[in-house]
């Protein structure tokens, strides 16, 4: 269970609260969707999840484990997979994914077995052995993903993982994400394409000026909205400018 | 002209970050580390007062047998060289590496026009860098001398047009090496090694112009000149670098015509040397340039196989090969560490080299009967060449943007720590493999110095290292856009540099000291102690800071 606690975080000498009092709790099993408009404090949040971002005051507990407090324990169980795929250019793909493996321990065989799984469903195979630096986009994304899954983390975090995805491999994304909440595991991503939220969360929550405005199913959050038809609108309506 | 302004100006916008700092001025951390950087530069004071009255006793050594003027030639000549190697160096990044070529090249913009922009930010820079060195010797000579109005003037115009002519000379030499060696394949490995090959050229060169210039004014009819004339000894040996002769000599000729011919000289010399250079960069910068942004894929042999899947490694070893891969791969790094460790034995030798047999044989005379300090003085050159090669004082820096997959990695600190500390090993290992071959062209290399030296300089590296962690952890430079300010451009070097200086040398001075009284054994045993015993005490302190900083970084 991911829990959040009051999370809060102000930036420039506490004139911007970028995350204000927010509390979350994630289940097992559960794909849960963070929607929000540019700088609601989704990065943010995640940010503080995997300690990126020290909160100002608040909790954030993995299975009970204080991330903050014992960050070793924590850290081995969450994977985080950020907006912009910075990786390092000079390092060969393979040498990448030795390295990820090799820090969270994970034995020749199994490390074999999973990257090779993984390399196939993104097409990356034929790449991996060349250097980080000449991939697209789109390629160190995949590799960023594949890094994240090696250790099979009990906690996947991802910001905006559709972005620079060709069609293909956001599908295969969608069908892992969804094969982890089958295993008991927990994925939290945050999104702009509000279709993939919709089809794919179990739970979604929007936050707005650092505020969580709706939290619940695509049908609890329907009844926040007066049209009740589309995520879209709910997210318009919940998001407006007052 | 408008064009290049805005470059201009965009280019120095970045390279000092003067946007970064007016932002860094309104954060009160950003602000409480500069002040502390600002204390730590206050510091550096007295030693460079010490310099400076040491400069004045100098001037009155040149002073007492009437070649003063070979004082100016001394600072003159000092700046313009070190523009000139250190140039090859920073032109190299600044034209070839940085990352803001991605958007300029699309641009209609003339090559001369991006490199004008870029030759002019350096130029700056050098200002900034060799003012300190240069003015002590100004001032010193023009106060002793009383001199008038016209010397300041002509001390301004020199102090302006210093940098141009080392600086066009780097910016061609960089320009041709890079034409030259854009070929496809190796071409990282192949500009590493032409790299260094050239600094030890040009310094050889050097060197041989120096020696020929020393044996011209080693007779007796030299001696007499020299009473008769108190230019002679900067026209002999200026020749080494005629710009910095013809300055020397337009401050020491102020009230006399010829000192009007060569400040003209110097002017004129230096705006042609940087149109010519400006005239070459039209016609060869693009063609070392393109081909230098791609990155070449390798086709199918890219393709995984079954032994790129390593046995599981510890995670210090895992950083540790990270590191030293990256290192390896980079150029602006592989000149900066290695290029730095390969260098500096290489160096050290090289003037026996061209002087010949003959010096050789005085030397080796000398090392033979003091085969153990000799011993210890490669014991102390391998812990300065750990701080010099700079691994360890920028090991968070490089990180750069990629820093974040070390924050969120499950990687404690001791392995932090450790792999990084490895790296730096790493590279002195090479370091210690060169100065053997530099001992043993000197003939000075024992099996129990090779022992001593690599034991007790590995052991030393650790707490240098260390220091050199602990300041870059504490003010480590993620935010660049070229790996060069990481490395080269980064305070945190000099700031340990300054320190790690400081150690080897109350080391230093305290094994001296004993020397006399203790057997040499004895002094072995003590330095091994010193080492350990430091390793120990910054250990914890740069434990804490590390884990401060990866939780307070934003």
């Amino acid at each position: 269970m991911l829990k959040l606690q009051n999370l809060s975080k102000t930036y420039g000498k506490g004139s911007v609260k970028a995350v204000d009092n927010v509390s979350l709790e994630i289940r097992p099993g559960e794909i849960f969707g963070f929607l929000g408009p540019n700088g609601a404090g989704k990065t943010t949040t995640i940010k503080m999840i995997v300690g990126l971002l020290k909160p100002d005051s608040g909790k954030i507990y993995l299975d009970n484990i204080d991330v903050w407090e014992n960050p070793m324990e924590a850290k081995s169980r969450i994977s985080f997979v950020p907006d912009t795929p910075e990786v390092y250019d000079k390092l060969k793909g393979i040498e990448y994914l030795n390295f990820i493996a090799d820090i969270y321990g994970i034995p020749k065989d199994i490390r074999q077995e999973r990257i090779e799984k993984y390399l196939d469903i993104f097409e990356l195979r034929n790449a991996v052995g060349d250097i980080i630096g000449s991939y697209s986009h789109g390629m160190k994304q995949k590799l960023v993903l594949i890094s994240a899954l090696i250790h099979d983390p009990k906690l996947f975090i991802l910001d905006e993982p559709m972005v620079g995805l060709d069609p293909k491999s956001s599908f295969h994304l969608k069908e892992i994400m969804r094969e982890r909440c089958n295993e008991g595991k927990i994925v939290f991503f945050s999104t702009h394409v509000l279709e993939v939220a919709e089809k794919l969360c179990d739970r979604i929550a929007i936050i707005n000026k650092g505020k969580i405005v709706a939290l619940g199913t695509m049908d609890e959050l329907r009844r926040y909205s007066e049209e009740k038809e589309s995520l879209e609108n709910i997210f318009l309506e919940l998001t407006a400018n007052e | 002209m408008n064009r290049i302004l805005a470059l201009i100006k965009m280019d120095l916008s970045i390279t000092f970050g003067l946007s970064a700092i007016r932002h860094k001025i309104r954060n009160r951390n950003d602000m409480i580390q500069m002040i502390i950087l600002g204390i730590a530069l206050l510091s550096l004071i007295p030693a460079y007062l010490m310099m400076v009255s040491g400069l004045s006793r100098i001037y009155y050594a040149y002073l007492n047998i009437g070649q003063k003027s070979m004082f100016l030639l001394t600072g003159i000549l000092a700046c313009q060289v070190i523009i000139l190697f250190l140039g090859i160096l920073y032109v190299m990044s600044k034209y070839y590496f940085s990352n803001d070529l991605n958007i300029l090249v699309p641009l209609p913009l003339k090559p001369k026009e991006i490199i004008g922009a870029k030759f002019i930010s350096l130029l700056i820079y050098e200002y900034i860098t060799t003012l300190p060195l240069l003015l002590p010797f100004i001032i010193i000579y023009g106060v002793n001398e009383n001199a008038n109005i016209l010397y300041w003037i002509y001390s301004i115009i020199i102090l302006v047009f210093l940098p141009v002519i080392p600086l066009s000379i780097s910016s061609i030499i960089v320009m041709l090496f890079m034409k030259y060696t854009n070929i496809r394949g190796k071409k990282d490995l192949l500009r590493t090694i032409g790299y260094i090959a050239l600094i030890i050229v040009m310094i050889a060169f050097q060197l041989k112009m120096q020696n020929l210039a020393q044996r011209a004014i080693d007779n007796e009819d030299f001696l007499y000149k020299i009473i008769t004339d108190s230019t002679i000894l900067v026209r002999s040996l200026g020749i080494v670098f005629p710009p910095s002769m013809w300055a020397a000599l337009s401050l020491s000729n102020l009230t006399s015509i010829s000192g009007f011919l060569y400040i003209l000289l110097f002017v004129i010399a230096s705006i042609a040397v940087f149109y010519i250079m400006l005239f070459l960069s039209d016609r060869v910068f693009f063609q070392g340039l393109i081909g230098n942004l791609e990155v070449s894929t390798s086709g199918r042999k890219a393709r995984v196989k079954s032994s790129d899947f390593q046995r599981q490694s510890p995670s210090c070893i895992a950083i540790a090969m990270k590191e030293v891969r990256v290192l390896l791969r980079t150029p602006v790094y592989l000149m900066n560490s290695i290029g730095g460790v390969v260098l500096m034995p290489v160096l050290m030798v090289i003037s026996f080299f061209i002087e010949g047999e003959e010096s050789l044989s005085m030397i080796k005379m000398l090392l033979e009967t003091n085969q153990r300090i000799v011993n210890l003085i490669g014991v102390g050159f391998i812990v300065v060449l750990g701080f010099l090669n700079s691994v360890c004082c920028t090991t968070f820096s490089r990180e750069g943007k990629n820093m974040w997959i070390q924050r969120v990695l499950p990687v404690s600190t001791k392995d932090q720590i450790i792999g990084r500390i490895l790296s730096s090993m790493f590279v002195q290992v090479i370091g210690i493999l060169v100065l053997y071959g530099s001992m043993a062209y000197i003939r000075v290399l024992t099996l129990e110095g090779a022992l001593i030296i690599a034991v007790l300089g590995l052991l030393g590296s650790i707490p240098v290292g260390e220091l050199g962690m602990i300041i870059d952890a504490y003010r480590p430079l993620l935010n660049w856009d070229n790996p060069q300010k990481a490395m080269k451009q980064n305070l945190n070097v000099i700031i340990c540099m300054g320190i790690g200086g400081l150690y080897v040398f109350g080391a230093g001075f305290l094994i001296y000291k004993l020397m006399d009284t203790v057997d040499l054994l004895v002094i072995y045993g003590i330095a091994a102690a010193i080492f350990i015993v430091s390793s120990l005490i910054l250990y914890k302190p740069l434990e804490k800071i590390i884990e401060m900083r990866f939780n307070s970084l934003e």
